[in-house]
């Protein structure tokens, strides 16, 4: 791909035009959001939802993706090491599975290992299996690779199948109110990101969202 | 303070270019990027054509086509580009077009087909399956559910308990099948509420300000008994009844349909609407007042007067006043017309109709209640605001030419306007302080309008003539623009003759439904067949184009023939039997490299 090739200055040019493109402001309409499922509130705040990076962080990252989306796995490390490196950016899942079937069955084993706090792990693992048609089988093999209690996941994914169901449902509704198209998609502060970034790109577009939030 | 006020302002707007930006960067839905259309095939098969917008792929094996029972049809593909990336893996893909070829035997003998597709944007946007419904028999594809896999209606997946072995999320109720809502058929407060507001706009054109004397005139019979109630009561009906006659005007054209807008952008419609425009700038600037003939404002408020104010008469006067102004306020009416005969709901047109005609009464209702002291004091203000409304039309007026006057002509009346409005405004302030200018002034003024005319001209250098256009006919308003080697037909009669030359001599034909009133066919004559590589490819064709600027029964009848919708469509025809080979038409406007592209398909497979 052509941002991957491209150097960082050509990229560091690229972005207002990217900014332009592609990022909107993702406005606080709680107010007259009909549903309370997808306020700007609820969007940001799930509580079912997975959290990573700094919980009480001064900027949170809302991201949109599917385990069978190309464009999300190659971003994704790019946006695990800003958030990382920054230290003060909350990361809010929303597991959206919308490409192909086994989507949904990723997204179900990730949302189980919550409940014995892998969700991070499995996610992990499920996001660097690369294809953009990766079958159930080769997603569950990969969350056997990540350290996840297969036994206690199984049990979870029964016990708790409703809620995951509750919980995706909630999310499709989220994206949908955002008027989202596709995957990934991202909210960064108050801005709405509707393609992947790269490392520089996710960095600017904090610190837009965070100078945005000063004034 | 006055700056704190400035700044809040500016972050109003700021945050309307916020709102602007949320729907403008949104990705276009899947049903979009990637359009389906579907066409016969040699013995009986199906062909599916896909156009797929630029910077976009579908993805070969996504490809998936299915009876109305769920079983899965065998199509058939061509090869894809290989696309091989760590993230994506070895995937094929299309860009551009795709095409897949059902074989007639495969085909359900009853039921729709149900196709689904998949691809994504090249900036990193992969768009969930897309699932049409298509008629074998008619070619119809309906249905544009974005999430067809998961959302579909049919009822292929049935809602099933969620196990790490069988799964499958039951997503709800199908939200996307619903066609877009169209404006008018959103919130109808809404509609409503806009339509008053362009009625209250409509309210301060010149158009309306006769109404007033013969409002006036109505109340001023009713003497001593003049209250501010009995002049809201007496106003309130004059304005009621005005609204009405709008309303039925609404009725008569939601019912007639969409042929409205055709019949609204044919060059005698645009020429007088234009013309409309010119003069109500020229009287905005003061040159002659718009008025109602004496005799008939004479008559009305005679009237008026002779009825001494009596309820039935304020609504004979309301309705009759409507229909006297109708004409002046024709071309903003005739856009809220079309607005409203695009959805041919007969309920919500009279009802917007009616709200328009009550926005354009407000003032009058505020006039008829409290007297003239509530309306603007008059005074070398209302002048320059006029002058601007006069400006205002004269870009309304060459907007609406630009339709039909060649663009050179069209690109030096902008312009011309872009450098006068500034020298305007200079010479406004100037005037005003009295004095002569100053050098710096004149240098100033010499500059911004400079700048003005650098901006518009830059804008109309992307409006430039292409060569081998003829700039005008002889009678140099209604210019026929055609490219050169185009020969254009408006018979049907005229059409079977050039078909029929091109046959005796062998060539295959391009023939073009193309109307001067049609945007994307002005556009396409700009990039398509002004193109000197498509020119040099298209030699070998004789070139028709079937002009549907008339939009009558001949045109009507070729069209029909043709299967054609609406301009801008290329049929091609071949050499040997003047027989449109299947799937090869295009529908709609194309780039120059769609174009060619369309010319290598051609070649390659002659017989369709």
């Amino acid at each position: 791909m052509f941002l991957m090739r491209a150097s960082a200055f050509a990229i560091r040019l690229l972005i207002p035009l990217v900014l332009f493109g592609s990022v909107g402001v993702f406005p606080a309409w709680s107010e007259d959001a009909q549903d309370p499922d997808v306020s700007s509130a609820a969007i940001l705040n799930d509580p079912a939802a997975p959290v990573a990076g700094n919980p009480s962080g001064d900027i949170s990252i809302v991201t949109f993706f599917d385990y069978n989306c190309p464009f999300c796995k190659k971003a994704e490390p790019s946006l695990e090491r800003v958030v990382k490196e920054d230290g003060h950016i909350r990361l809010v899942y929303k597991d959206w599975p919308i490409l192909t079937k086994p989507s949904i069955y990723g997204a179900q084993l990730a949302l189980a290992a919550k409940y014995q706090g892998k969700y991070d792990a499995v996610h992990a693992a499920l996001m660097t299996i690369p294809g953009v048609k990766i079958p159930e089988d080769q997603m569950l093999a990969a969350a056997r690779t990540s350290g996840a209690d297969m036994d206690r996941l199984d049990a979870d994914l029964k016990a708790h199948a409703d809620e995951i169901t509750v919980l995706l449902r909630r999310n499709l509704a989220q994206a949908d109110s955002l008027g989202l198209q596709g995957t990934p998609a991202y909210l960064i502060g108050h801005f709405k990101v509707t393609q992947a970034l790269t490392y520089e790109g996710f960095k600017r577009a904090v610190a837009d969202a965070r100078a945005q939030a000063r004034r | 303070m006055r700056n704190a006020r400035l700044r809040t302002i500016i972050g109003c707007l700021l945050a309307l270019v916020g709102g602007a930006a949320l729907h403008a960067q949104t990705p276009p839905p899947a049903d979009q990027v990637f359009r389906l259309r579907v066409a016969p095939g040699a013995a009986g098969a199906l062909v599916l054509n896909w156009t797929i917008a630029p910077g976009n792929y579908l993805y070969r094996d996504k490809i998936a086509v299915k009876d109305s029972g769920g079983s899965a049809i065998e199509v058939t593909t061509d090869g894809g580009e290989i696309k091989d990336d760590p993230s994506f893996g070895e995937t094929e893909i299309y860009h551009k077009r795709a095409q897949a070829i059902v074989d007639a035997k495969l085909l359900p003998r009853d039921g729709d087909i149900f196709v689904t597709f998949q691809g994504c944007a090249e900036q990193g946007i992969c768009y969930p399956p897309v699932k049409k419904a298509v008629d074998p028999r008619t070619m119809s594809v309906v249905g544009g559910s974005a999430n067809g896999e998961f959302n579909s209606s049919s009822g292929e997946h049935p809602v099933q308990e969620v196990t790490p072995e069988d799964s499958f999320i039951p997503f709800g109720p199908p939200k996307n099948l619903a066609p877009e809502p169209t404006p008018l058929q959103g919130n109808i407060v809404a509609v409503l509420l806009a339509f008053t507001g362009f009625g209250l706009l409509l309210s301060f054109t010149p158009c309306v300000f006769p109404m007033i004397p013969i409002l006036s005139g109505m109340l001023a019979r009713s003497g001593d008994r003049l209250t501010a109630r009995r002049g809201f009561v007496l106003s309130g009906i004059y304005v009621m009844a005005m609204a009405f006659a709008y309303a039925l005007l609404g009725v008569v054209v939601a019912w007639s349909g969409q042929n409205l807008q055709a019949a609204l952008q044919t060059p005698a419609v645009l020429v007088s609407m234009s013309a409309v425009f010119l003069a109500l700038a020229v009287s905005m600037f003061g040159y002659y007042d718009l008025q109602i003939p004496q005799s008939w404002q004479t008559r009305l408020t005679g009237k008026a007067s002779s009825r001494s104010g009596s309820l039935g008469g304020a609504a004979i006067m309301g309705f009759g006043s409507a229909l006297v102004v109708g004409p002046c306020i024709t071309p903003p009416l005739a856009a809220a017309l079309v607005y409203v005969a695009q959805t041919g709901d007969v309920l919500r047109g009279a009802s917007a109709l009616f709200a328009l005609g009550l926005g354009m009464g407000l003032p009058l209702l505020a006039f008829g209640t409290f007297g003239a002291g509530i309306l603007p004091k008059s005074g070398p203000w209302l002048a320059h605001v006029k002058h601007l409304f006069g400006f205002v039309f004269v870009g309304l007026a060459i907007w609406m030419a630009a339709r039909i006057l060649p663009d050179r002509v069209i690109a030096i009346l902008w312009v011309a306007m872009a450098g006068s409005v500034p020298a305007y405004l200079v010479a406004l302030i100037v005037t005003k302080h009295g004095r002569r200018p100053s050098h710096a002034v004149t240098a100033a003024t010499g500059a911004l309008i400079a700048l003005a005319v650098l901006i518009a001209g830059s804008f109309a250098d992307s409006f430039r003539l292409p060569p081998g256009f003829e700039e005008s006919s002889a009678s140099g308003v209604v210019a026929t623009v055609g490219p050169a080697g185009f020969k254009s037909v408006s018979t049907p009669q005229a059409l079977d003759d050039a078909i029929a030359r091109a046959r005796q001599a062998r060539r295959p034909v391009v023939l073009d439904f193309s109307a001067e009133w049609c945007i994307e066919c002005r556009v396409m004559d700009r990039t398509v067949f002004s193109d000197p590589v498509v020119r040099e490819r298209l030699r070998d064709f004789d070139l028709i184009r079937a002009d549907a600027t008339d939009y009558n029964g001949d045109s009507q009848s070729a069209m029909k023939r043709f299967g054609v919708v609406g301009p801008p469509t290329v049929i091609f025809l071949d050499a040997d039997f003047g027989r449109e080979a299947a799937n090869t038409r295009i529908i709609g406007p194309v780039d120059p490299t769609a174009f060619l592209e369309h010319l290598d398909h051609l070649n390659h497979h002659p017989a369709g």
